[in-house]
């Protein structure tokens, strides 16, 4: 992978980061009488999150030929398992675990 | 309040365990799955020293893979990254006053390291703060590090193994789930992406963070006060 392309990337989203977790010390009066940006605070996490969801496992479902039931699926009891448990790891070992199966299986 | 050496570095470890079961297998995670996308077990473990935050670095991932433009990927981080904003909020009184300390704190806020500082009692000496935070990200550093070191030994032949980051957006949706029991982000997303993959499939993802953002802005209502 080209190399000053990543440093590119990780620079970028190191900058943004520590800028975003650094504005209450540098500003906290313009954030406290912003109330759109908690708003936005509030929706993108969730939106943009679903996206990610939504995009790897339809491009995973393209990958396959044979529908996209496994990726529901496994989804489906990751969900359910994160809800209930909390616990990540079990969520996504079980999770992964059940789609490789599927996807294996014939 | 007189605490003995022993005694607060315990607490402190006591406070950071926790933290260090999630991080280490988390960062295990994240650095195999770099290196398996094709980037140096380096570069891994500078992106968890320089970005040190979970979320994006997981979204990040595919993104790179894929060669998405830097600007598309930088929006994405502080769309995704918005909620650290007010993290140093709550805490601005509690902080360390000297400026290494001070920074390298506000740096190192992940959703983590915020809530076990907020759980912290009242009369704690903010350089333990700025311990703890350090504590925290050596955990993920050491994570990143280990999956990184397997990634480029092993290959696993088994398809659909790369599935594991898909599980991860879906365990990181049921958690902002759980703080916002809001369907419009989560209509919004699914419907943003559907006009987005009709519409210019290629670029997908980004243009449907466009809209997402587009949403965010158009729904905001101002509320009196």
């Amino acid at each position: 992978m080209n190399t000053l392309y990543l440093l590119a990337v990780i620079v970028a989203m190191g900058a943004i980061t520590f800028g975003l977790r650094a504005l209450p010390f540098l500003s906290a009066h313009w954030l406290r009488k912003s109330p759109i940006t908690r708003h936005l605070g509030r929706f993108l996490p969730l939106a943009v999150m679903s996206l990610l969801l939504v995009h790897s496992a339809s491009g995973a479902a393209r990958e396959h030929a044979t529908g996209p039931w496994p990726e529901l699926l496994a989804i489906a009891l990751i969900c359910v398992l994160q809800w209930r448990s909390r616990n990540a790891l079990l969520s996504i070992v079980a999770g992964t675990a059940v789609y490789v199966l599927l996807r294996n299986w014939h | 309040m007189p605490t003995s050496p022993s005694a607060t570095r315990l607490s402190l470890f006591t406070l950071t365990a926790p933290v260090a079961m999630g991080y280490v297998p988390l960062g295990m995670v994240f650095g195999f799955l770099f290196v398996q996308a094709g980037a140096s077990w380096f570069m891994a473990l500078l992106t968890s020293l320089v970005v040190y935050a979970g979320a994006a670095q997981y979204m990040m991932i595919p993104m790179i893979a894929s060669g998405m433009p830097v600007g598309a990927i930088a929006l994405a981080t502080l769309l995704i990254n918005m909620r650290h904003m007010f993290y140093g909020l709550s805490l601005l009184d509690t902080f360390p006053r000297s400026p290494l300390l001070r920074w390298y704190t506000a740096f190192a806020l992940t959703d983590e390291t915020y809530s076990v500082l907020t759980a912290l009692p009242r009369d704690t000496p903010p350089r333990h703060m700025a311990l703890l935070a350090l504590l925290n990200q050596l955990w993920w550093l050491l994570g990143t590090l280990l999956g990184a070191a397997i990634g480029t030994q092993a290959r696993i032949p088994l398809d659909g193994l790369d599935f594991v980051l898909c599980a991860l957006f879906a365990v990181l949706t049921v958690e902002q789930w759980r703080s916002r029991h809001s369907p419009l982000p989560l209509w919004t997303a699914i419907g943003a992406y559907a006009l987005a993959a009709t519409l210019v499939p290629a670029h997908a993802l980004v243009l449907a963070i466009l809209l997402s953002l587009l949403v965010g802005l158009v729904t905001y209502k101002k509320k009196g006060g």
